[in-house]
């Protein structure tokens, strides 16, 4: 086990631990919810790079959908299909020269991606109704609140933790 | 450990970021929220069967339902109900209908509209799990 492994351990345990948190509290708008385990994939992006990002978004989206109960459901098609377009949308941020972005510019990007992709995957495998788009710009809004709450939450937990490094 | 993103809260292209969401929203309520009008018009009643009417030709239609008859008027790609067998009129009272995907109905004579552009494209509305 080396070091990254047990890096990607930990941190998955903590975003599937706030996924099954968060299923537990109602939402107001069905397909609405405040996505605070994406904040964990957002932190390790930022202070660990993306692929040790990628580990623990997939493993946060298997394991917490084999816990609920919901694996190879519909709504796991779509938690996996917002966390793959969310996890290339970071990809791409991250990748520009300079690193243009902060916490809430890449919140907002992984927001929007996740959120557009999960419609389109409601609308390829559930609900083929072109109707299902005019969800969209209320999810879209949604999705920019929470994208800017979040970046301005990852940023503070970062600034408190950057130097903390695990034994 | 990355330092670029302690520098500031919100950076230059975050802002950038932000606006330009901002205007994509903007541009998807727009886009998104307009409906189209309608081409044609299903008025299904359980009295018969389902009577698809073409709203570019105008003329009168009738629709048997569960207390009497309901009459319908086309003209320029509109549809109303112009006399109907209920009692408080509510049908009449609201008026032409254009608008693709809205529905307007007599709930007391079990008559509806439901009215839809050519371009549909599924058979149903809605899967249920």
């Amino acid at each position: 086990m080396d070091k990254n492994d047990q890096l990607i351990a930990g941190f998955a345990a903590l975003a599937i631990t706030i996924h099954l948190l968060e299923s537990a509290f109602p939402s107001p708008v069905p397909g609405i919810k405040p996505g605070l385990a994406n904040l964990v994939t957002l932190y390790v992006l930022i202070r660990y790079g993306w692929s040790l990002a990628v580990n623990v978004t997939l493993i946060r989206v298997i394991a917490g959908s084999l816990l609920l109960g919901s694996f190879l459901s519909p709504t796991f098609a779509m938690s996996l299909a917002g966390a793959l377009a969310s996890l290339g949308a970071l990809w791409l941020a991250w990748s520009c020269p300079g690193k243009p972005f902060g916490p809430i510019g890449l919140s907002i990007i992984a927001a929007m991606a996740h959120i557009t992709a999960q419609v389109v995957t409601a609308y390829l495998l559930f609900i083929p109704h072109a109707s299902l788009f005019t969800l969209l710009p209320i999810f879209l809004t949604a999705a920019l609140i929470s994208g800017t709450l979040g970046g301005i939450l990852v940023h503070k937990i970062l600034e408190r933790t950057h130097n903390l490094v695990s034994t | 450990m990355n330092p670029f993103a302690l520098s500031s809260l919100f950076t230059t292209a975050d802002k950038f970021i932000f606006l330009l969401s901002l205007v994509l929203i903007g541009f998807s309520y727009v886009y998104l929220w307009q409906s189209s009008p309608a081409n044609y018009a299903i008025i299904k009643s359980p009295q018969q069967e389902a009577l698809f009417v073409d709203l570019s030709h105008a003329g009168t239609h009738q629709v048997q339902g569960d207390l009497g008859i309901s009459r319908l008027e086309v003209k320029n790609g509109q549809i109303r109900f112009t006399e109907s067998a209920c009692r408080n009129k509510l049908c009449i009272q609201s008026g032409w209908h254009q608008h693709g995907g809205s529905i307007v109905a007599c709930l007391p004579n079990r008559v509806s509209v439901q009215l839809s552009s050519q371009d549909a494209t599924a058979n149903f509305d809605a899967i249920i799990f």
